[in-house]
């Protein structure tokens, strides 16, 4: 429903520059925009697409190191480009406003909420401070914060994420702006948390009527949000489209493989009738130096050649189960068992042979390679270190694991980690796995730093390998479209207990545990309506921390 | 009004005016201020201040000249990747390689360059300079140049020898320490913490009037004092390191301490650790000078920089600047090593953003 | 509120627990002296009977740790004992001259500290200007030069060629204040001098990291002005860095005034330090080395006080 009206913003053939090694380089690269009054637009890209900065100067604003090198931004009629400095702050905060993605660093520690709310209406004369904070505690209540009388009077540390950046939103709609621009507003928040925040940014901006920018790289998101959706590659644009329009008919086949990417399911395998679980978990409880428990009496078991996906939300304990099946952090209680005979604890105290049965794969590649060492050597270290292979037998041993995935080795032997992009480094990340022939993985969220179409390369890539080489996998993410397309069973936790656990067909078909259900259902999908509907069914306060609460 | 004057007013007017016409801000800004205080100098201080402005204006020219031509001269040199970094180098960066590399050549080949040995008593004292000595007499009648060029043999020297002795200590320690965690890493930690809270100047006073002011003992006494401060740093930059995902992978796969130190932290810690040996250098070496200067230092008759500004700050309330030759030195290394040093920093943090 | 008063009592136990084991270390590390004090003291030409006799004067007949927790017994009620040069007591020896040296460290304190933190705030401000670079290059060359190269230039011009001030800062019972800060301006100036660069350097580097925080992005995308996204979101949090700069320098004076003090000929605690070490007067030298550490470590917890009651997450805990 794309409201045709007075246009708001009209941005033309913008460039923007960004300066790094010693010279002007542009990131933005000839970009037009127009927005209506009213309109919400959904910026939507991978990272290093530009959203963010276009954002920015859509409001004027050229962040340090960064600098509008050409083309025409025009707000309500104004030019902005060639406005002075004044000029162009007197619309910041009072007719455009801008809510951060990290509220928690936007927020001055050092001052209550409420008076950074009152400061924008103080400063224009919109108000006095008294009308200030009652408007703030109407907004609050809108936004549906908890004690909206009280809460403005915390210090930012002292309330949540989510209530942060409703509580931000509510700061940009302090003066009542024609514009708000929305810098990846629930990046930053759990599933449970986002939609909660989602729901209150859209109504609020319904209400009074303001216009939008959306930016965002989650396309389920965007479709719930935006009337028009732009598509930015690289600093240019790609398409832009009716919500509707770009869901049901891309035109670029770059747009059409962003939509596709959900399409890939591995089929799904079952437990052997009798057999021993590869990996056992039994029982374990434990917790960092004398800290509170981290997990609670927590079992599951993994077979051979299966992927079980551990589902949760950040501090839900998933990645600390892998440290204690790793060897990491030994458990205060319990036990792991491989093919029925128990590890010991400590990893320091696991044989060579143990060792490498059990791998992992890393989150973030960038960390997980050794910037100052040779392709070559990170993965023949492995094979050199457990099945001492030397010279000519070694260099054969990497080329074959390259040829695994998917990599020329003659191309990438010799390279360092920081020369590859991120998909390939991911890749090269499993290649040290493989090559200390492992029969278990541990994958931490392998995909989540990846963009979407990246992400599908490896997936596929990791599924090639499990049927090729029988490998086991230990899923762990918080994305239920990864846990669709690649699990075999899957194990719900939270608050470091396991929820509910069985195979993946049976999971994702109720009736569930209320939390598996909570969880699931607050999985943004790519339908428009999606939000509305599932605010019809399970009402505004059944949904996010509130629905958290009541379990 | 002389013509110099009316010159350097000119000069300076035409320049601000050339800089603004064509848009050079920043050269715009410096010509005009400098002709705004000249002003100021000008009227405080007659042509004799406004000469001494034009003297150090030229002498700052001819050092971008040379500093400008020594990286030029690096860059040709050096092979394509050090190039390709060399050319970012500021000017002031070149300029301290150039200092850097001038000390090390007369260090080394210091009985070569220098007309007389280090102890030769060639004239009277405090004669001054002529063609034999270009920069007069001692105390004792020695030759001040060839004590210069000896000296930096001898302070340099005994200052890097010094640095590294704390380095090998305090970054063995603090690669350890990251490393190995648990209570050798806290202990090392508060002992650091102790050692730390003593003024260095104090601390080393207290070791030389224990131990007598020998060469050892001065190379050991620095080695302690700053250990703590290398070690503060490498455990900083290693404790960064270790928590990679990386060291937690070679961990798991059963590597040993050595392994992970040498070919996993060590090589991501380099680059913040050199820099820090510049700048433990310049503290070392200002500390080594304070000690000389106090005549706690390198003993009689070996040349040093610190002592030979204290035997002959007599010749001060004379005006005679023969004194500050070797102060001047001392400043001049430090001031060299610390704009090598800033731009690597100033690398290092701009690679991280 | 209990909770930054348990952290301060922690932190000030700790500053104890330091100081006492520095006494230790200042106290043992005479110890290990070939021989004893004694024989250091006398020479090697001293006949048996004399350093029998010094023994027994100085106590070196009791154990050490005995003679140790008297001397730092004394040494709380500022009784170092005396020295074994002179005779006399050592707190008669360098108490006037502590008051001296804490005057002419809070002379170049009260002149440096506004200028430099000022400053610092202004290069910040005009960070990558070409004042920024001008000011990053004399900074660095300031804080590069030996204290006494500072010192005689500084005579060099101000007292020989121009004739405005004493080189020679000999101060004296009977001297009003104008009197003393006029003798005492050289010295002063040369810790201003380097102490500024440094307090320049920090407090600029403090603020421009606080400068890249997303909340004065916020700040400034609310449209506050610049001089509100300073005074208002910047300096409330710029409080500790600040505190910690200016602390860390003042402990930076107190070792620094030791050269100052010899090249002036001023008569304050560093020179006696430096007498004292040239003489093997280990008394004096002790007292010294300890009221030195003393200061500094009081320094460094006034900072880290300051930076824990400055913290707004600390002073509103949840």
């Amino acid at each position: 429903m794309p409201k045709k009206k007075e246009v708001l913003l009209k941005i033309r053939n913008l460039k923007i520059q960004g300066y790094s090694d010693e010279q002007w380089v542009d990131i933005i690269k000839g970009v037009d925009l127009t927005l209506h009054r009213g309109e919400v637009m959904g910026l939507i890209g991978e990272s290093g697409a530009g959203k963010s900065t276009i954002g920015a100067g859509a409001m004027g604003y050229a962040r340090d190191g960064t600098r509008i090198s050409e083309g025409s931004i025009e707000f309500d009629g104004m030019e902005l480009t060639t406005a002075t400095e004044a000029e162009r702050r007197a619309l910041r905060g009072s007719r455009i406003a801008y809510v951060a993605q990290s509220a928690a660093a936007s927020f001055n520690p050092a001052h209550k909420i409420i008076d950074q709310h009152t400061e924008g209406p103080l400063q224009y004369r919109l108000q006095k401070r008294m009308e200030a904070q009652e408007d703030a505690m109407d907004l609050y209540e809108r936004l549906r914060l908890p004690n909206p009388k009280e809460i403005g009077f915390r210090y930012p540390h002292q309330v949540s994420g989510g209530q942060l950046q409703r509580a931000m939103t509510a700061m940009a709609m302090s003066c009542r702006p024609d514009l708000i621009i929305f810098d990846e507003p629930t990046t930053a928040l759990d599933v449970t948390t986002q939609i909660e925040v989602l729901a209150a940014i859209r109504d609020i901006v319904e209400q009074f009527n303001t216009a939008a920018i959306y930016i965002t790289h989650d396309l389920a998101v965007v479709a719930q949000m935006a009337d028009t959706i732009k598509v930015l590659l690289k600093g240019s644009e790609v398409e832009e489209a009716s919500t509707e329009e770009m869901l049901s008919n891309p035109k670029e086949e770059y747009t059409k493989s962003l939509w596709a990417v959900r399409s890939f399911e591995s089929p799904q395998k079952h437990r052997p009738k009798d057999g021993v679980p590869l990996i056992s978990v039994k029982n374990v409880d434990a917790s960092y130096s004398a800290g509170p428990k981290i997990l609670n009496d927590v079992s599951f078991d993994i077979y051979a050649g299966m992927t079980v996906a551990v589902v949760g939300e950040s501090g839900s304990g998933k990645s600390t189960t892998a440290r204690c099946i790793t060897g990491l952090l030994p458990p205060s209680k319990g036990e792991i068992l491989f093919k029925g005979t128990p590890f010991p604890p400590d990893y320091r105290n696991r044989s060579k042979d143990q060792l490498r049965q059990c791998q992992m794969i890393y989150q973030m590649a960038d960390t997980a390679l050794n910037p100052k060492v040779r392709i070559s050597e990170i993965i023949g270290r492995p094979a050199a270190f457990y099945s001492g292979l030397r010279g000519a037998a070694l260099k054969n041993r990497v080329d074959e694991l390259l040829d695994l995935i998917e990599l020329e080795p003659s191309q990438y032997y010799n390279r360092y980690p920081p020369e590859l992009s991120g998909g390939q480094k991911q890749r090269i990340g499993i290649a040290r796995a493989l090559a200390a022939e492992p029969t278990f993985i541990v994958c931490d969220e392998v995909t989540s730093a990846l963009d979407q179409l990246v992400a599908e390369g490896i997936l596929r890539l990791l599924d090639r390998l499990q049927d090729e080489l029988d490998l086991a996998y230990m899923f762990i993410t918080h994305d239920l479209a990864t846990v669709r397309s690649i699990a075999d069973e899957v194990v719900v936790m939270q608050h470091g207990r396991v929820v509910e656990q069985g195979p993946k067909d049976e999971m994702f078909t109720p009736p569930h545990d209320p939390y598996t259900d909570l969880l699931l259902s607050s999985v943004p999908e790519m339908d428009p309506n999606w939000l509305t509907t599932l605010l019809e069914e399970r009402g505004v306060d059944n949904i996010g921390d509130a629905a958290t609460a009541k379990l | 009004m002389s013509y110099f004057v009316i010159g350097y007013y000119a000069l300076l007017l035409a320049v601000s005016c050339l800089a603004a016409f064509y848009n050079r801000r920043s050269v715009f800004l410096l010509a005009f201020s400098l002709t705004l205080v000249s002003f100021v100098l000008g009227i405080v201080g007659g042509v004799g201040a406004l000469k001494a402005v034009a003297i150090c204006a030229g002498l700052l020219g001819l050092t971008a000249m040379v500093s400008y031509a020594f990286r030029e001269f690096l860059i040709a040199l050096a092979p394509i990747e050090t190039a390709k970094e060399l050319r970012t180098a500021p000017l002031t960066a070149a300029f301290g390689m150039f200092v850097i590399f001038t000390y090390a050549i007369a260090g080394i080949f210091a009985p070569w360059i220098a007309p007389f040995g280090e102890a030769e008593v060639i004239s009277s004292a405090f004669a001054p300079a002529d063609e034999n000595m270009l920069l007069g007499a001692d105390q004792l009648g020695r030759d001040m140049f060839s004590r210069l060029v000896f000296g930096a043999r001898n302070s340099v020297g005994l200052a890097l020898t010094a640095t590294i002795a704390a380095f090998v200590l305090g970054a063995g320690a603090g690669l350890l320490a990251a490393t190995k965690g648990g209570w050798f890493d806290q202990f090392m930690g508060r002992f650091a913490d102790v050692i730390m809270s003593i003024p260095s100047l104090i601390f080393a006073l207290l070791m030389l009037s224990i131990f007598g002011p020998t060469t050892p003992v001065i190379i050991i006494a620095v080695a302690i004092i700053y250990a703590p401060r290398v070690f503060r740093l490498t455990r900083a930059v290693a404790g960064n390191v270790v928590v990679m995902d990386y060291i937690e992978a070679a961990k798991l796969r059963g590597e040993g301490t050595g392994y992970l130190i040498r070919r996993e932290i060590l090589p991501n810690s380099m680059a913040p650790l050199i820099a820090e040996f510049g700048l433990e250098f310049c503290f070392v070496f200002l500390l080594v000078a304070g000690l000389s200067f106090l005549g706690l230092g390198i003993q009689p008759p070996t040349a040093d920089w610190g002592s030979m500004v204290r035997e002959n700050a007599t010749l001060i309330s004379f005006g005679d600047i023969t004194p500050l030759i070797p102060a001047a030195a001392i400043a001049l290394l430090t001031v060299g090593v610390n704009f090598v040093v800033d731009w690597m920093l100033h690398r290092s943090s701009g690679l991280k953003e | 509120m209990g909770d930054i008063l348990g952290l301060v009592g922690k932190r000030l136990g700790l500053g104890l627990v330091i100081l006492f084991i520095i006494s230790i270390i200042i106290f043992f590390m005479v110890e290990l002296l070939p021989g004893d004090i004694a024989q250091a003291v006398l020479g090697q030409g001293a006949t048996e009977e004399n350093l029998a006799a010094m023994r027994k004067e100085m106590g070196l007949d009791q154990p050490a740790i005995v003679r140790y927790l008297g001397w730092l017994a004394g040494a709380v009620q500022f009784d170092f004992g005396s020295s074994i040069v002179t005779g006399k007591a050592v707190s008669a020896i360098i108490g006037e001259r502590f008051v001296n040296t804490l005057f002419l460290a809070a002379y170049a304190a009260v002149i440096a500290v506004p200028i430099a933190i000022i400053l610092g705030v202004i290069v910040a401000l005009l960070r990558n200007s070409i004042f920024d670079r001008v000011a990053n290059v004399a900074t660095l060359t300031s804080i590069s030069s030996p204290e006494f190269f500072l010192a005689y230039i500084l005579i060099l011009y101000f007292s020989i060629k121009w004739g405005m001030f004493p080189s020679n800062a000999k101060i004296s019972d009977g001297m009003t204040l104008a009197d003393l800060l006029y003798r005492t301006f050289l010295p002063a100036l040369t810790l201003v001098l380097v102490v500024v660069a440094h307090m320049m350097r920090m407090t600029r580097a403090s603020i421009i990291s606080l400068l890249a925080s997303p909340y004065i992005e916020m700040a400034r995308l609310k449209g506050a002005p610049p001089w509100k996204v300073i005074v208002k979101h910047a300096l409330p949090n710029a409080w500790a860095p600040i505190i910690n700069v200016v602390a860390l320098n003042l402990a930076y004076l107190i070792t620094g005034v030791v050269l100052v003090e010899v090249v002036f000929v001023y008569p304050g605690i560093g020179q006696a330090l430096v007498d004292a070490v040239s003489k093997r007067d280990f008394p004096v030298v002790q007292a010294c080395c300890l009221i030195f550490a003393a200061t500094f470590i009081l320094l460094n917890l006034a900072a880290d006080v300051g930076a824990i009651l400055t913290n707004p997450r600390l002073r509103h805990p949840k």
